[in-house]
């Protein structure tokens, strides 16, 4: 469950938002505080950043990640297999959020263990997208099929 | 007594008959003397002829004698010379004796030599044998030799007859020789002409070749601007229409109305920018993206482009017929944009009030049938005769267009309505050309004002 049931602070939903893009990281949170849902974003500028923040907090993880993938120092794509390679971050839900959509990078980041995959759009589409993706992993934080990877 | 006396009495009468028999013969004798008697008187007359020849004989016997004393002295001189002779012959016999004793020594010598030529001859007599065999062996070779050469004659017949002809036609030749030499001379003039308008050549086609391989720089360079661009144009747009969204929304109790209709106009204006924008990223990507040919179903495009309107059909009521079959080789998405792009706009510029009529049909034609249904049209030249091509007929019941722009409506931002009427990139027909050109296809239009639009795709099956 991904949802907290109480409002105490250990039980609200921890998102993590590693994008490189200042303004993508504004709207971001603008369309999290639109849905109607008790959260606690943490955000990295870059994969480098991700990547320390992460392995200093192994005991108290958030409860997703959004990972944008063109991302300066270290690339998304990168970080992705970092995570899956180590034991202790490899349940950590990864959802991609960027500006391009290719299929074969997408087969590519699915096989690497990816949940979900969001290309990045206008205001009011993105609103439901992100809340469309919460939702699916409150029901189920293991990987999806295929035909479900790409959100739209 | 009695035996006494019978046996004199036998022996007296034995006698008797003795004394008979005594008598008889008696007689015979006598008689045979009487014979003998008579006979003897002619022999004694015989005789007296003989004496008389005999005397005669006798006095020729002397006169004989005579002779033969003359004969006796004349053989006396006869024996002295023999004896004369006979002394001659033994001179003679001693000359003789010594040329005997010669050639008994000669003899000996000659057998001494009969004996090397005997040994010469046996020698000879095996090297005859052998000359005999060998004579066999050349015999045969020799025979084998006549066949060879009666067939070689035959050969050496036929290839003089064969000569015989070739001399002829060589005869030709010379004749046709002198022509060719002729000719050649004249071409070898033509030639020199042809290499000096064939280095110019040469030159001009490097030169075209270089300005080609520039211009498909150019081109590359081009597309990838195009691609990249569109790409990254789209972020900053994105970005303008989520800061008139959030201040719409958030901001919206402190903007007059003409603030917010200002707003709303910056949203549209962004909203199309991203359409062309999008359409642009399609149209650059028809010959730089994924290029993934496969055999596909046609009508099923069809299907599903059908599905994606599924709303404005209902809305307009609109009727969309597909007929034929058709497998292709193709690159899925991208006919699904040709199709959507069509029936998009069959959609739009339906007549008002009057149910839109979509007809899709399927059929299979050589390239060398359909170029010659479009002789008129340049562009058909680039159609392959012997391959087999699809050619599908779209039509439409909508309001059409002026013939004069059937090229023009196929150009980049063509748009023959204003976006007020209809709004549009004017990219849609462009698209479908462009993509239809990368499967090495051909697509026109037809039309006239107010009656419906007809497009005929052409593009090979496999």
């Amino acid at each position: 469950m991904l949802y907290p049931t109480e409002t105490s602070e250990a039980e609200l939903l921890r998102i993590m938002l590693a994008d490189d893009d200042q303004d993508d990281r504004f709207f971001f949170n603008k369309a999290l505080h639109k849905l109607d849902l008790k959260y606690l974003l943490t955000t990295a500028e870059d994969g480098e950043q991700l990547m320390d923040f992460l392995n200093q907090n192994v005991q108290d993880l958030p409860h997703v990640l959004f990972l944008d993938l063109n991302m300066p120092r270290k690339n998304g794509s990168e970080c992705l297999k970092e995570i899956r390679q180590n034991k202790l971050l490899e349940t950590l839900p990864v959802i991609i959020y960027s500006t391009s959509l290719h299929r074969d990078i997408a087969d590519e980041l699915y096989k690497n263990g990816a949940h979900y995959y969001i290309k990045k759009c206008d205001f009011d589409p993105l609103l439901k997208i992100i809340s469309k993706a919460l939702k699916l992993l409150t029901i189920n934080t293991l990987q999806p099929s295929r035909d479900n990877f790409i959100l739209s | 007594m009695k035996t006494a006396l019978s046996i004199a009495k036998n022996k007296l009468a034995l006698q008797s008959r003795e004394k008979g028999k005594r008598a008889a013969e008696l007689i015979v004798a006598n008689k045979k003397l009487a014979y003998q008697n008579k006979e003897k008187g002619k022999r004694a007359a015989e005789l007296i002829i003989a004496n008389k020849e005999l005397a005669f004989q006798n006095k020729e016997k002397g006169k004989r004698a005579a002779e033969l004393i003359v004969a006796n002295k004349e053989l006396a001189f006869q024996n002295k010379e023999k004896e004369k002779k006979a002394a001659k012959l033994i001179v003679a016999n001693k000359e003789l004796a010594y040329q005997n004793k010669e050639k008994g020594k000669r003899a000996a010598e000659l057998i001494i030599a009969n004996k090397e030529l005997a040994f010469q001859n046996k020698e000879k007599g095996k090297r005859a044998a052998e000359l005999i065999i060998a004579n066999k062996e050349l015999a045969f070779q020799n025979r084998e030799k006549e066949k060879k050469a009666a067939k070689l004659i035959v050969a050496n017949k036929e290839l003089a007859f064969q000569n015989k002809e070739k001399g002829k036609r060589a005869a030709e030749l010379i004749i046709a020789n002198k022509e060719l030499a002729f000719q050649n001379k004249e071409k070898g003039k033509r030639a020199a002409e042809l290499i000096i308008a064939n280095k110019e050549l040469a030159y001009q086609n490097k030169e075209k070749e270089k300005r080609a391989a520039e211009l498909l720089i150019a081109n590359e360079d081009l597309t990838t601007f195009t691609y990249v661009s569109s790409h990254d144009l789209q972020e900053p747009l994105r970005k303008i229409k989520n800061f008139v969204t959030v201040l719409l929304a958030e901001e919206e109790k402190n903007l007059s109305p003409e603030g917010k209709n200002y707003l709303q106009r910056t949203n549209h204006i962004a909203k199309r920018m991203q359409d062309l924008i999008e359409d642009l990223l399609v149209y650059a990507r028809a010959k730089s993206g994924d290029q993934k040919f496969e055999k596909t179903d046609l009508s099923k495009i069809v299907g599903e482009v059908i599905a994606d309107y599924d709303e404005t059909i209902k809305d307009k009521r609109a009727i969309i017929s597909c007929n034929g079959f058709c497998f292709a080789r193709i690159i899925r998405f991208q006919f699904s944009q040709v199709i959507n792009n069509l029936i998009g706009n069959s959609l739009k510029f339906s007549k008002p009030k009057i149910q839109p009529e979509i007809q899709i049909k399927f059929e299979i034609k050589s390239g060398a049938e359909i170029k010659s249904k479009n002789k008129k049209t340049a562009n058909f030249d680039a159609l392959v005769p012997k391959i087999n091509y699809c050619h599908m007929i779209y039509t439409d019941n909508g309001i059409g267009f002026d013939p004069q722009y059937k090229d023009r409506i196929f150009e980049v931002f063509q748009r023959l309505h204003s976006k007020e009427e209809f709004h549009g990139t004017g990219m849609g027909l462009a698209i479908c050309k462009r993509i239809i050109e990368n499967h090495k296809g051909i697509i026109t239009a037809d039309s006239e004002l107010g009656k419906g639009s007809r497009f005929d795709v052409y593009f090979p099956i496999a």
